[in-house]
């Protein structure tokens, strides 16, 4: 049983986790939930008391079909989903409202991270990105040895690990190779956590073969990190981080608020494409859009989170660089549904076709909309491929090929991936299970990463067969605290808790295996 | 060409990810093959294919390969068919803008010197050391003697066309310390090196005697590598 995560008073019909007062008695009393979850729990429901957004009847329809979905935000956001400090800002200028000077060495400087770590607030309410991490560390590591660096950065991480206890969580590396960058990888092999999150921004101009083949050896070591183009992805964003599961943000910025579109559940409502097109897709488009404004009005305007918390009065957050997510799940499903029957999205170019008009009516929208304090996205709406979550059954992660109908060839898959990731700005991933052999040859795999990003596909992820840590569907878990978990005992993560069901749910085990 | 199967993606066949093409067609019979399917000169499961269509398979990789690799089968019993297979596919890179290297995987029993065409489109030849000593040699590879192989490695090095030599570690069956000490005595004399791959014996496939025998352990693959780093190879193992 988790209360934690899903607290809403929406009564989506779909939704398991539906809040009831009496359960606020049974938060208090668990068993099950450590005394942080149960704080959390309780905060959440106590936010849930409120009714302050302006839904509308039709809108509320559709959250109680499972159309729209707000992935359990809360009835009064008193801060923006994603928050991406500015942390070189940080460390620069030093952080008044935490007593914190501007670090002077290695020791200051992770100390400092860990302390503002600790009051960066988010949906979670566990920091979802911690910098580019191997850049802030990099000036504070000249004249000291590799291994007296590996030691303090394993402590580190492992009070990462062992305090952020969920890992939507992100640490970015790249694209300049550096020495920091290195050591990190070397201890995050090492360690085998599953906090943090790693991505690599790679630029095949900028970041040299053996630095991208060492961070692809580590994947099929230990799962971590990710490889993002950041040719295409930095042209969305002058400076952007990579936060949670592959969410791309503006630093210095974020994202208000993240709510999903379930295409299966809206196509579910028709058998004619014409009819969803022209008619119910726009009608839930609009209404979901104008919720999210509802949402962002309200942490701007009442939630006094610009004019009070100290990101933003300190000036390590601004304003006008937050984004709205406007998410999407199942298209896979969804163009199922329409397809002649037996074809399939990611094998059949019938499918693929119905996806792509579906893809390109949703993209209209959102560069059409007119969104409120979205100065960063012109006031557009952003895309987001969402992952799905735990209690999602039948439904593939955003624009994702379905486990088991993947492409016999690995190119036909990424080719596919990059005709639909162009539509996506705020993140969309591939993740790609590896035959052992693939780890001694991280160049071979290189070579596929440089193809698929020339070709558009914008962000991948690999771990090797034989790896305990896995990608669920962007965070990671170890198949070993699965079965802790699913043998009854307790474990550390919560995502522990989300990727057992979905590792299950989702078949991700028989993930098409790529490699010879 | 008489051709096998082709491999769109192998990572084990060359440097970085590559498009392997097996060719049919075995001029010797290693006790340890792994694929003795190929060794027949003809065979029901392989197909006559043109130079255009196998060239077409391979556009179909690209942007993710960074080469093809001709193997076997002994690819170079097709040494006329794979001269033209190597132009159209430089023809290939030409039209695409896409580097595509052209690599052989040899045993060396054919004369690559008398082949001037085909090496000049070739960047290089991976090329398999069976064994040093001809009564080994002739023991698993049912050959006279080595002494093609010997000439090729001269000359291959001579010309920067050695891409890598491979040896198949299988103690009992393969003199691996003595290859070793071969090896580093001829990069000597000729003043060149090449990049030198241990390969683990694996049962996988094999037909016959070996079919059963044991992997060699991780100390004896060490010992093996101890010694080609003594002699100054620059040596990998898989």
């Amino acid at each position: 049983m988790r209360f934690f995560l899903y607290f809403c008073t929406l009564n989506c019909k779909y939704c398991k986790y539906t809040c009831l007062m009496s359960d606020i008695y049974s938060i208090v009393t668990s068993r099950q939930l450590s005394y942080e979850q149960k704080v959390v729990a309780l905060a959440h429901a106590a936010e849930d008391t409120l009714s302050v957004l302006n839904v509308p009847e039709t809108t509320r329809r559709y959250f109680e079909q499972g159309v729209i979905c707000n992935l359990n935000e809360g009835n009064a956001p008193y801060r923006p989903r994603y928050i991406m400090p500015d942390y070189e800002k940080a460390v620069r200028q030093g952080v008044k409202f935490l007593q914190l000077e501007p670090p002077r060495d290695l020791d200051e400087l992770l100390t400092f991270l860990q302390v503002l770590y600790r009051h960066v607030p988010s949906i979670t309410t566990y920091p979802v990105f911690l910098g580019d991490i191997d850049r802030l560390i990099e000036p504070f590591i000249e004249g000291l040895s590799d291994d007296e660096v590996k030691r303090k950065l394993r402590n580190f991480f492992i009070y990462l690990d062992r305090t952020i206890t969920d890992s939507f969580c992100h640490a970015n590396l790249g694209p300049q190779a550096t020495r920091a960058g290195r050591l990190i990888l070397d201890v995050d092999r090492e360690l085998e956590q599953a906090v943090p999150n790693l991505t690599l921004k790679y630029d095949p101009a900028v970041t040299p073969d053996e630095f991208a083949e060492k961070a692809i050896y580590t994947s099929l070591c230990v799962a971590n990190p990710a490889i993002c183009n950041d040719v295409l992805n930095s042209r969305t964003n002058d400076r952007y981080g990579i936060s949670s599961c592959y969410n791309i943000l503006p630093i210095a910025g974020g994202s208000y608020t993240l709510t999903r579109l379930v295409l299966p559940k809206l196509a579910a409502m028709t058998d004619d494409l014409h009819d969803f097109i022209e008619r119910l897709l726009p009608d839930a488009m609009q209404c979901m859009a104008d919720y999210m404004s509802e949402r962002i009005r309200f942490i701007v305007e009442k939630s006094g989170f610009f004019e009070s918390h100290f990101l933003a009065t300190e000036g390590l957050v601004e304003r006008d660089r937050f984004v709205a997510m406007f998410g999407l799940v199942g298209l896979a499903e969804a163009a199922n549904h329409f397809a002649p029957e037996g074809k399939k999205y990611g094998s059949d170019p019938e499918a693929d076709a119905i996806a792509e008009q579906i893809m390109q009516v949703i993209y209209d929208f959102s560069g059409r909309y007119e969104c409120p304090y979205c100065e960063i996205a012109g006031h557009r709406l952003l895309l987001h491929a969402q992952v799905g979550i735990d209690s999602d059954h039948g439904i593939t992660s955003g624009i994702r090929i379905p486990v088991g109908d993947e492409p016999e060839s690995i190119y036909d898959h990424l080719r596919h991936s990059a005709r639909f990731h162009r539509f996506i700005p705020t993140g969309c991933s591939d993740i790609l299970p590896f035959d052992i052999t693939g780890k001694q040859n991280p160049a071979a795999v290189l070579d596929i990463v440089k193809g698929a990003f020339k070709l558009g596909q914008k962000y991948v992820a690999f771990y090797a067969s034989d790896s305990d840590l896995v990608r669920i569907t962007g965070y990671l878990v170890k198949r070993s605290e699965i079965e802790k978990w699913n043998s009854g005992q307790a474990v550390l993560q919560n995502t522990t808790q989300l990727g057992a069901p979905t590792y299950a749910s989702a078949h991700l085990a028989n993930r098409k295996l790529r490699g010879v | 060409m008489r051709v096998r199967k082709i491999i769109s993606q192998s990572t084990v066949d060359g440097p970085g990810n590559r498009t392997a093409v097996f060719l049919q067609g075995c001029n010797i019979r290693c006790a340890y093959c792994h694929n003795p399917e190929t060794q027949a000169m003809d065979d029901p499961e392989a197909r006559e294919m043109s130079v255009q269509e196998v060239t077409a398979e391979v556009a179909r990789s690209i942007p993710f390969i960074r080469g093809i690799t001709v193997s076997g089968g002994e690819c170079m019993l097709q040494a006329g068919e794979m001269t033209e297979l190597f132009r159209a596919v430089r023809q290939l890179s030409i039209e695409s803008g896409h580097p595509l290297t052209r690599l052989i995987d040899s045993n060396g029993t054919i004369q690559f010197a008398e082949h001037a065409v085909l090496m000049s489109l070739c960047d290089g030849v991976m090329l398999d050391v069976k064994a040093w000593d001809n009564a080994v040699y002739h023991r698993l590879t049912g050959a006279k003697d080595n002494s093609a192989v010997i000439q090729n490695m001269e000359w291959l090095l001579r010309h920067d066309k050695l891409t890598e030599l491979r040896i198949v570690c299988l103690p009992g069956m393969v003199d691996v310390e003595t290859i070793l000490e071969h090896i580093a005595k001829t990069f000597d004399s000729i003043g060149k090196i090449a990049p030198v791959r241990l390969l683990r014996f694996r049962p996988h496939g094999v037909a016959g005697e070996l079919k059963n025998h044991p992997m060699p352990t991780d100390e004896q693959m060490a010992r093996y590598t101890a010694l080609a780093q003594r002699l100054r190879l620059d040596v990998s193992v898989r």
